[in-house]
Formats: C-alpha cells, sequence, structure tokens
C-alpha cells in the first residue's frame, strides 16, 4: 500500500486529497498559480505533506499515483494564449474550420463580428491531393504542392502543424505521407492529424478538433513535461496520470497525443466523484449541482455511470472527442441582478466575478449579486463566509439591493427575495435541460450539491422540480481532487462505418477489433485488468442526429447480429425520444469502444464526528416568506444520524445549507447531510 | 411599481419568473422538434419555428429558429380563429394557405390550444417547412408556377382531431398528396409531438401559478419589451426615408421589380408604407399577406437589440401600410412559394436602407440572396434515383459598426440558422464531387467594415447519365445593397461547364436544365454589403484582406 494523491487546480485554489494506506484523507489547499500551476501544484503538496507530518519528498517517494487535472488547456483557449500553428488541408477547402457550416449564434444580433478561427487563413495552406468516400485515391498527394507549403510553415515558425484532408477517415495514408514529411521539414513542430485525433465522417468536427488539438498540444506537452520533472526531482517515482474530459485518466503521453481531450479536465473531477459517490451508496441516479460564484455545472449519473457527449465547444472552437456531458449555466453565486432596458428585474448573464466580487465583498462591488440578496435574507452569516475566511458587509449589500428596489418601487426584501427566486428558476431550468431535454425524468434522482453557492438553492430548486431528495457532501469543497482517485483509465476510440443503410457486420466486427487492439496497445504499460465496452452511433436513414446505443449485451456470435444491433437502436430510441419507427432504414454511423484499465478506487472521505446529537450552535433571523428565528447547526459536528427539521442552517467551512419549513435532514455517517425535500 | 394589467394580481418578481419560464418552454419544444423531426431540411437545416401566442392571438415567447416564420405566427393563428373560434382542449389544429392565415404552402403550421378551465390561454405553435406538398415539382420551389395550384394542397385552417384523438383518415388524406408520405407524416408527428409538449408546460405553469396572475404577468411582458422598443426607437432621427430593394426578375419577362419602403420614424413611432411596390407579378416571387408583415416584423427586430424579447410588445411601435396587388402582397390565386425568402429578403432590406441614416450605428449591410439548386438524377453506385439539394456556397453577410460581415452566413431570412452539412456526407450519399468550396475572393461588398464573401465552389456530378437542375431563387442581377456609402456585395454567378459544350450561365429561375455526365457546376455566390465609406477602411485590414486573398 502507498499514499495515492488528487490534485485538482482551479481558478482560485488548487485542491490536493491525499489517502493515506490506513484509508484516512488529507485535504490541502494551495493558491493556484496561473502563470505555472506546477508551482500551486508543488506548493499544495508541499502543505498536503505537513499536514501529514512528512517531507514533499517522502510523500511523493512513497505515492504509487498521483491524478491532476488542469485547465491548462480551456485557459490557453479561453485567453487566446495558443501556438502560432499551421493546417495543412485539401485544395479547394482550407475555409471549412471558418465557415463553421453557416451556422452563427444569437439569430437575431446582425452586429457581431465572426468568431476569429484558431488558425488565420494565410495559414491555412491547400495541399494537393483528394480521396474519394470510398477511400479511394481521386488525386494522388502531390509532393510539389505539399513542399511548397511546408515552406510557408517553416518562414512562419509555426510550432504546431494540423494536417486535415477529406476523407481521411476512410483513408489515412495521405495525411500520414503528409506528418511524415513535416516530421521530416519542421523537426520541433507538434504534429497532429485528423484521422488520428477523431476517425470520423463529417469533416468540420474532425478538422476544428484537430486544429484545436494543435492549438494547445505544444501548452499541454510543455506543462505536463514540466510537472512531471518537477515531480521526479522531488522524488516521485510513479506515474503521473491526468484527468480528460470524458472523465478517465490517461498518461501523460496519451494526454499530450489527445491535448484538446484536456479542454473539460477541471469539472470531470466533480462528476467523477459524483459517480464514486453513486458507487458508495448515495444513490444509483444523481444528479451534479455544481453552482460555484460565475458557473453552474450540471450533469446527470445514471445507474451509476455518467453519460458522454459528442463534444462540445470551447471559447468557439468545437472539439468533438467523447467528453461528460456536462450543461454549463453562466450564472452563479456571483451573477449580478439589474433592470434590463424594458425596466424587468434580470439576474446574469453579468457577473462581479471574484474581483470586485459582490458588494458585500467590499472590494468595491456596487452591484447587486445573488451572494448579496442571500445576506440581505439572513441565509449568510456575515462573520461566518467560507469558515470565517471573509466578512461579508451586510450594509453594502443592503444598499445595492435598495437601489433595484427604489427602481422597481417595491421594497428592499421583496427585491432580495425575487433575486433569490429568479436564480432558482434559472438553476431548475438548468437542470431541466440535462434532464427532462434528454429524456430524463429528474423526479426519481437525487441532487448531488457542491460548489460553494449551491447549499442556499439546491432545496428549492429540487422543490421546484419535484426532486425528493438532495445530497450535500462534507468534502464538498475538494470534492473534484477526490474524484479523480476514484476514476479508471480510459481510451475512447471510434471508427466511422460506410453510411448506408443496414449493418456490414464484418466490417463492423473488424473496426470492432481494431479499436479492441489499439486501446490494448496505447494501455499496454498497465499491468492491471483491461475491459472494453462498445456501442454504436446510429440513426434513421434521413436523420441528423444520431444517439448512442450500448451493444455490451450483444451476443457477438449470434448469427442474427445485424437485427439484433438494429433492434437495440429501436428501443433506444423509444426509450429517448417515445417513438421508434422499425419498419425504416437504420444507419450504424459510428462503432465506439471505450478501453477501460481498472485502478485501484481510494477511500471514501468518510466523515468524523460523534454519535451525540449537538445543539444549534446559534440562532439566526432569515427570511422566509417572513422573518423567522431558525437554528444554525455546524456540519462538520453533527452527529452520526443526527435529524433536523426545516427551518434551519447548516454551515460548513464551504458552502451554507438553506433548510426551507418542510425539509427535513439527516446527517449520514458516511459524509453527506441527506436532505428529504418539503 | 404598478403592473397595469386586468388587475395587479402579480409583481415584477413573478413577472420576470413567468417570462423566463415561458422562454424555456419555447425552448424545450424547439428542441424536441429538432431532435424528434425526420426529414433533413427540419433536423439538419432547421427550418421550422415555435412560439406561444395568447388567447388574443399575440406573440407572447418564442424560441430562435427561422426569423421569417415568427412575425408570420400570429396571422396565423388570427386567421385559425376566424374559422374556429371556440376550439376544444386536446384538439390539435392547422393550416398552411397563404391566403388564409398561412406563408407559403410547405410551411405547415400546427396549433394546440391550452386553457385555464373554459377559458382560452394561450396557442402552442409549431411552423415547420416540410420537404415536399405536392404540386408540379418536387420540393415546392416551381419557377414554372403561374398560379397557387401549381404549387401544392392548399389547407385552410382544420381540425385534425376528433374528440382530441388524430384523424387517420385526414392524415392519409394529407400524405397521399405529397411525394414522400412516410417522411411527412413523421415530420407532422414531430411537429405536433412539440405543440403538445408545450401545451403539457403550460398546464403545469397555469397550474402552479393561476391563470389570472399568469394573463397579467403577460401584459407586464408585453408592455415591457414595448417600452424597450420604445426606448430605442426615440434614439433614432425623426424623417420620412425612402429605401428600395431589388428583385432580378420574375422568370417571365418582368425584370428589375421594386419593393419600395417610405419609413416614416416620429417619436418612437415608426411605420412602414410598401404601397409603393410594383404590381404584383406571374411567378412565385410574389408575397403572401402574413408574409409580408413577418418581413416587416424581421427587419425591425434587427434593429432593435438583440436580447428585446420577441413579443408582440416589442413590435407595438411599428405600422405596416400595403397594398394588395403588389409584389408584398398578392392577391388570391398567386403563387408564392419563394417569398419566405424572396421578396422576404428585398422587404427587409428596402425597410434597413431606408433607416440607415436614422440609425447609422444599428442598421447593417446587406445580406445575402438565395440562390438554390436542386439536382435529380440516377446514382450510378445503387441504381437509385437521387434528388441533392444545394445549402453549400452560401452568400456573405453584411457589415456593421461591429465591424465586417460574416462570410458566406447566408440571408437576411435565415440569418445564420440554416446549416449546411457535411461535404463528406453529402458525397458518400449522392453521386457528387465537390473539387472546391471555399471564399469568393473580391465578391464582399467594400466599405470602412466590408461585407462577408459569398462561396465558390465548383461541384462535379458523377452520374453515368444526364441529370437535371431546377434553379430558384434571385441575384444574379442585383447584388446586396452596401450601406451609408459601402458598396454592393457581388452577385451571384453560376455557370454550368459540361464536357465538350460552351459554358452555360443558369439564370434564377429555371426549369429542367440537363446536366451531362462529368459536369461542373461552378457557383459563385454573391457577397455581402459594405458598410460606411471605404476610404474610412483602416489600411491594416486592407492588407489582411490581401494577405488572406479575400482580395485577389
Amino acid at each position: 500500500m502507498s499514499y495515492t494523491i488528487g490534485i485538482d487546480v482551479g481558478g482560485t485554489f488548487t485542491d490536493i486529497v491525499v489517502t493515506s494506506p490506513g484509508g484516512a484523507t488529507t485535504m490541502a489547499k494551495a493558491a493556484t498559480t496561473p502563470g505555472d500551476q506546477s508551482d500551486g501544484v508543488l506548493d499544495g503538496i508541499t502543505r498536503a505533506a505537513a499536514a501529514l507530518h512528512l517531507s514533499p519528498s517522502a510523500l511523493l517517494g512513497q505515492a504509487g499515483r498521483i491524478v491532476h487535472g488542469t485547465t491548462v488547456a480551456t485557459n490557453a483557449l479561453l485567453e487566446g494564449k495558443i501556438a502560432p500553428i499551421g493546417l495543412l488541408t485539401t485544395e479547394g477547402h482550407r475555409d471549412i474550420i471558418e465557415m463553421r457550416e453557416g451556422l452563427k449564434p444569437e439569430r437575431y444580433n446582425l452586429r457581431m463580428t465572426p468568431p476569429v478561427p484558431l488558425v488565420p487563413r494565410r495559414l491555412r495552406l491547400g495541399v494537393r491531393e483528394r480521396m474519394r468516400a470510398d477511400g479511394a485515391v481521386e488525386v494522388p498527394l502531390d509532393r510539389t504542392s505539399l513542399d511548397a507549403a511546408l515552406d510557408r510553415l517553416a518562414a512562419e515558425n509555426v510550432q504546431a502543424v494540423a494536417i486535415c484532408f477529406l476523407h481521411a477517415w476512410q483513408n489515412p495514408e495521405h495525411e500520414k505521407a503528409a506528418a511524415a514529411a513535416v516530421r521530416q521539414r519542421l523537426q520541433h513542430a507538434y504534429i497532429t492529424t485528423s484521422a488520428d485525433v477523431l476517425p470520423q465522417i463529417k469533416e468540420f468536427e474532425r478538422f476544428s478538433t484537430t486544429v484545436a488539438n494543435a492549438a494547445v498540444g505544444p501548452v499541454i506537452e510543455a506543462y505536463l513535461r514540466r510537472l512531471q520533472a518537477r515531480l521526479a526531482e522531488a522524488g516521485y517515482a510513479g506515474t503521473l496520470f491526468v484527468i480528460l474530459s470524458h472523465g478517465g485518466v490517461a498518461s501523460v503521453d496519451e494526454a499530450v497525443r489527445l491535448a484538446a481531450g484536456t479542454a473539460l479536465s477541471g469539472p470531470a473531477g466533480g462528476v467523477a466523484a459524483a459517480v464514486a459517490l453513486a458507487r458508495e451508496g448515495v444513490a444509483r441516479d444523481l444528479i451534479t449541482f455544481d453552482m460555484g460564484g460565475t458557473s453552474t455545472d450540471i450533469a446527470l449519473v445514471q445507474d451509476g455511470q455518467a453519460n458522454l457527449s459528442d463534444g462540445r465547444a470551447v471559447a468557439n472552437a468545437r472539439i468533438a472527442l467523447p467528453a461528460l456531458d456536462i450543461v454549463t449555466l453562466g450564472a452563479g453565486g456571483g451573477s449580478i441582478a439589474h433592470l434590463d432596458r424594458s425596466r424587468l428585474l434580470q439576474v446574469g448573464p453579468q457577473s462581479a466575478g471574484a474581483e470586485p466580487g459582490p458588494a458585500c465583498y467590499g472590494q468595491g462591488g456596487t452591484a447587486a449579486t445573488v451572494t448579496d440578496a442571500n445576506l440581505v435574507l439572513g441565509y449568510l452569516d456575515p462573520a461566518n463566509f467560507l469558515g470565517g475566511r471573509r466578512q461579508l458587509d451586510v450594509a453594502a449589500a443592503t444598499d445595492a439591493v435598495a437601489r433595484l428596489a427604489d427602481a422597481l418601487s417595491i421594497e428592499t426584501i421583496a427585491v432580495a427575495a425575487g433575486i433569490h427566486r429568479l436564480i432558482n428558476t434559472r438553476m431548475a431550468d438548468g437542470v431541466r435541460v440535462a434532464t427532462v431535454r434528454r429524456g430524463v425524468d429528474p423526479r426519481g434522482y437525487a441532487l448531488l450539491a457542491f460548489g460553494g453557492a449551491a447549499g442556499l438553492h439546491v432545496a428549492a430548486v429540487a422543490a421546484e422540480l419535484r426532486v425528493g431528495r438532495v445530497v450535500v457532501p462534507l468534502a464538498a469543497s475538494v470534492l473534484s481532487a477526490w474524484g479523480m482517485l476514484n476514476t479508471d483509465l480510459r481510451v475512447e476510440l471510434s471508427r466511422s462505418q460506410t453510411q448506408r443503410s443496414g449493418i456490414d457486420i464484418c466490417a463492423l466486427q473488424a473496426a470492432f477489433a481494431a479499436m479492441d487492439r489499439e486501446g490494448r496497445e496505447r494501455l499496454g504499460w498497465f499491468d492491471g485488468e483491461v475491459t472494453v465496452r462498445r456501442s454504436a452511433d446510429m440513426r434513421y436513414g434521413e436523420q441528423v442526429f444520431e444517439i448512442a446505443v450500448p451493444l455490451d449485451a450483444m451476443d457477438w456470435s449470434s448469427p442474427t447480429l445485424g437485427a439484433d444491433i438494429e433492434a437495440a437502436f429501436h428501443a433506444r430510441h423509444a426509450a429517448l425520444y417515445t417513438y421508434s419507427l422499425p419498419d425504416q432504414d437504420v444507419v450504424l454511423v459510428n462503432a465506439r469502444a471505450s478501453v477501460v484499465g481498472r485502478l485501484p478506487p481510494a477511500s471514501g472521505v468518510s466523515a468524523g464526528g460523534g454519535t451525540a446529537r449537538v445543539a444549534a450552535k446559534s440562532h439566526r433571523r432569515v427570511h422566509l416568506g417572513t422573518w423567522t428565528d431558525v437554528p444554525v447547526f455546524d456540519l462538520a459536528t453533527l452527529g452520526a444520524g443526527q435529524a433536523l427539521a426545516g427551518p434551519a442552517i447548516v454551515e460548513s467551512d464551504t458552502t451554507t445549507v438553506l433548510l426551507r419549513t418542510g425539509d427535513a435532514a439527516c446527517y449520514d455517517v458516511r459524509g453527506w447531510l441527506d436532505i428529504t425535500v418539503g | 411599481m404598478l403592473i397595469e394589467g386586468p388587475s395587479t394580481i402579480t409583481d415584477p418578481i413573478t413577472v420576470a419568473v413567468l417570462q423566463n419560464r415561458l422562454n424555456a418552454i419555447a425552448e424545450e419544444m424547439g428542441e424536441a422538434m429538432l431532435r424528434t423531426s425526420y426529414s433533413q431540411i427540419l433536423n439538419s437545416s432547421r427550418d421550422f419555428s415555435v412560439a406561444l401566442i395568447d388567447g388574443r392571438c399575440r406573440l407572447v415567447a418564442q424560441a430562435d429558429h427561422i426569423p421569417v416564420h415568427v412575425g408570420a405566427m400570429p396571422w396565423a393563428t388570427k386567421a385559425l380563429v376566424e374559422v374556429f373560434p371556440t376550439p376544444s382542449p386536446n384538439d390539435v389544429y392547422m393550416l398552411n394557405d397563404p391566403y388564409r392565415g398561412g406563408s407559403h404552402l410547405p410551411d405547415l403550421t400546427a396549433f394546440v390550444p391550452v386553457f385555464d378551465g373554459p377559458t382560452l390561454m394561450f396557442w402552442s405553435v409549431v411552423r415547420a417547412h416540410h420537404s415536399d406538398i405536392g404540386g408540379a415539382t418536387h420540393g415546392a420551389y416551381n419557377p414554372g408556377a403561374t398560379e397557387i395550384w401549381h404549387e401544392g394542397l392548399r389547407l385552410p385552417p382544420i381540425r385534425l382531431t376528433e374528440n382530441g384523438v388524430l384523424r387517420q383518415d385526414l392524415l392519409q388524406m394529407l400524405a397521399l398528396n405529397v411525394r414522400h408520405p412516410r417522411d411527412f407524416l413523421g415530420d407532422l408527428a414531430a411537429q405536433i409531438g412539440a405543440a403538445r409538449l408545450g401545451e403539457q408546460r403550460l398546464n403545469t405553469v397555469i397550474a402552479e401559478f393561476g391563470g389570472a396572475t399568469l394573463a397579467a404577468s403577460v401584459e407586464a411582458m408585453l408592455d415591457a419589451a414595448e417600452r424597450h422598443a420604445r426606448d430605442i426607437v426615440a434614439s433614432w432621427r425623426d424623417g420620412v426615408y425612402d429605401g428600395t430593394a431589388w428583385l432580378d426578375d420574375d422568370g417571365f419577362g418582368t425584370t428589375n421589380i421594386a419593393v419600395r419602403a417610405k419609413v416614416t420614424k416620429q417619436g418612437s413611432d415608426l411605420t412602414v408604407d410598401l404601397s409603393g411596390s410594383d404590381p404584383q407579378v406571374v411567378s412565385f416571387v410574389n408575397s403572401s399577406h402574413a408574409n409580408m408583415q413577418s418581413a416587416v416584423t424581421m427587419a425591425f427586430a434587427f434593429l432593435l437589440d438583440p436580447d428585446i424579447a420577441k413579443n408582440e410588445g416589442a413590435f407595438r411601435p411599428m405600422k405596416v401600410i400595403a397594398k394588395e396587388g403588389t409584389i408584398v402582397w398578392a392577391r388570391e390565386g398567386a403563387p408564392v412559394t419563394m417569398c419566405t425568402s424572396h421578396c422576404s429578403n428585398e422587404i427587409i432590406e428596402s425597410i434597413i436602407v431606408a433607416l440607415s441614416t436614422a440609425c447609422p450605428d444599428r442598421a447593417m449591410g446587406g445580406w445575402g440572396r438565395r440562390l438554390r439548386i436542386a439536382i435529380d438524377g440516377r446514382d450510378p453506385r445503387t441504381g437509385r434515383r437521387f434528388i441533392w439539394h444545394m445549402f453549400q456556397a452560401r452568400p456573405g453577410g453584411g457589415g456593421s459598426v461591429a465591424g465586417d460581415g460574416f462570410s458566406t452566413i447566408g440571408e437576411w431570412h435565415s440569418a445564420g440558422g440554416i446549416k449546411f452539412g457535411s461535404i463528406e456526407v453529402a458525397e458518400t450519399r449522392f453521386p457528387l464531387l465537390f473539387e472546391t468550396h471555399e471564399y469568393r475572393a473580391n465578391s464582399a461588398g467594400d466599405g470602412k467594415h466590408r461585407g462577408g464573401t459569398g462561396g465558390d465552389m465548383r461541384l462535379r456530378i458523377e452520374t453515368d447519365g444526364p441529370a437535371r437542375a431546377n434553379t430558384a431563387g434571385e441575384g444574379v442581377v442585383h447584388g446586396t445593397r452596401g450601406i451609408l456609402g459601402g458598396k454592393n456585395g457581388a452577385p451571384h454567378d453560376y455557370t454550368l461547364l459540361s464536357p465538350d459544350a460552351p459554358p452555360r450561365k443558369l439564370k434564377s429561375k429555371e426549369v429542367g436544365v440537363v446536366i451531362p455526365p462529368g459536369s461542373v457546376i461552378h457557383v459563385l455566390s454573391g457577397g455581402g454589403g459594405g458598410w460606411g465609406d471605404p476610404a474610412d477602411r483602416d489600411p491594416a485590414a486592407r492588407a489582411k484582406d490581401a494577405v488572406e486573398g479575400v482580395i485577389a
């Protein structure tokens, strides 16, 4: 046995969770260092070691596994701090990434400028070559035009090259030959090809993902290699793992190869934690509700599994790699309430952020935020916010809310209650997007609340959705870092199939066999158990959206395999959209394999605490329609199984939970507050 | 603040909460439609819209889909209510006739009434463009049509249900009159499903808040949007302004057809008078009344703030005057299928050109004109017949105060809402090879902020026998308009290049053009209009255009 270390780099804090050979859990926080995140990581490890009465080298020397979540790729894309890159593409088609299939956001906004592509047009260079849809060569790769393009890229001193040819998903030979030529000519460049990154039909998704990979590749490579070297220098002899957007972890080499796959590395930890908590018995079906200062992440865990989506956009860059299906709302505790031009009250989308922050932070903010409204309503303790790390200014919050009240000619407290109600409605709609619009009824689910702002809103959000149960884990603040220690090695692979109706079983079997081989090869260094899960993206003939059909239950030797797979698709379609069309053509677009290397789970973040009932530490007047005196409890000291009845406030050093009249709660010794919504 | 309305049984907080809830319902209906519809025109090209209309036929909420549908929905509802003044719960209604509330025949509009007890409160409305609606040619766009009966099946307001159950005999009758009955019924099911979903969600809101509070809140929402819109209009310069936009022709000998807008702006009121427009013509570029109203609404919406609540209140400052028998409002019987693009685009352009000096920081250079091609042939790989509709090589958008326009983004009426899809998928499914598909050099209208570029596409047709093509659209003669000194975008230029034949320019309204095997269609689509004097353009921007090949 040895230590395992989870490291989650957030916007403000770097969280460290260490699990000890005996099963104990130690947490530490360090300030995030945006210039070089590895400084904050090393600082955090030093603090965690100190808490364990160890030197950093002793802790690292005895550590068997380090799992890391990083926002380096996301920040590079958001801030536009990306490497200069070149794109080699099929002659006559160099505008695919900028055309974006003719779509533009904000339908009624005709006074906006187009998104700036990751590669400017002058560095998108056509190479004379062409594959046909069936993979046959239409125009052979022309070395003269390739060399001319390489001259340009060399002269421009690009650090990365994306190679994206049409129909490379069918035949990657031209891309491979071009990559070899680039490697020879630009020895230090990061090189990536579309058939390697995403061997799927549909050029816009494939090309833009590959270009995003080139954009963040050099940045991720430099960062992870540096961190790896610094950890080794500090005494770590084990493997450094990175959590990817799909929620599984990978080696540094793999994270560098698919650098764009780290774009959702940050929020992935929270979902991984939810999956682990589902395994620990919280509930098989969970909705994560991670409400922070500026945004809220919502994701589904169904029957103990998180769902994947076919990617998403990060700062206008479409990344079509499988990613956890997380709905992100641009609203949180820092969202600003204001009157719009029609003089209706709105909350967000502007946020006060960390600087200047809500008015009550006393850092110069004057706008009324959700946090200010919560303070005016008495839900927050001005002297005990974030465990007393920050004092809140009630007068400043009241002034900010009163200005809106004057404009609306209603009472200040009514506006504060209105802001609270409006944000709850927004949050409930976000949960509907993640559930109802994906064909899931949320009522059988439990809401898992984490993130600093979640506790005051989650019960009301649950009530609006008729969700009966809310769970608030004790370790909410470091849940993401802990989640990283409870996920597995994973390689997500896909292969497009011939796009005609009917399933070509031979081709499908061959694709799955090839992916099986590739996945096991990529995990070749790993000596644990490896399993493969199969699925397919399928649709009816003329439809455009594919749905994911799990194929694990298939009998691969069945003589009626094709019909079995089609039947599985019809059933899945009916489950999602209430109907199926059994007499219609079915197209299997992509075969997918998820190759998983099982890692031993870390122990739970169990709570201490005795068995005695603990009395309220104080009472506070809060506004729940009328002013009401309610007891205030300290979450960390509650006794095992202790029951609480709303109205009440439960505080921890990372969040405050509001139990409304009718809500009931019970402290579960496994480390969470279990709320029955009234 | 006092809430004006039937009573004071709401408050500003409830109004804000309900506005969020109603918008979310419209979004959810749209999402359901996108995911469950069957044909490509709906699930890929997204040619559908949803709206919540109140019991007084006023637009209350919508989701941002196809702008040209939205202003038309209240007119459709009015026409429906004239025929069915007392709708029954659980029933589904439908119409498409352009002379009875519809815009053009392929757009079928489904309505489900929503009640609070006995009181009609809302209509949950879903409009969808169906891939075929019968008539003389596939896909409804028939440049040869000289009367509406050539264009397809006409539906006055009808009830599709009996005691709340869909009448299968009626559905079969409809399906029998269109070319792809299976797609048609699949899309219709999705459409009705989305309208029903809206009904369910509205019922929840009514149960939760009560009909009286909801009704009072709706009044407050409409009034709020009106305040917002008037606030904007009041900041424009007062005056009487003229704008003209030109259609190339009707394909039957009438050329240079003018849409003329005289816009009077005084205080916070606008009057748009289109009655000086040219007389109606023979072919399908005529507009129906509802479509004309919608196009005017859309032009106004483009000049307001993008985030303004798109409801009846926002459009109250605007009055419309038009004359029956003109190109913008044809008399019953005339063909109108093209009107949702043309003459909608010209109506919008004439109004925005007119108001460009009244509100220069809000007006934008012209967005592209639509010129579609459909190819009908036999796929040598399967032996099966195929019909392909071109959505690629879209025209450019206009420049604005914000900067240069979007390239290859589409037209005024869809404003970047129609996806052209993957050419890899197109080559897999059709015997086509896209030799090039890039930006078209020298197509953007110059200006302080130039328009976006059009497209340059060379499409090889790989059939083993002759295929046939139809064109339908506009913009071969007249490019999109530049404003405030900005230049016009280049017009479209489509050429058929066939082996052993001289290049042949394609006109904008042709039926049955023979495409010999191995032909290439070279599409050069129009650029967007410029904004402001080209002399004021930043030299660095001009240099970048040269380096990037936007200017050759």
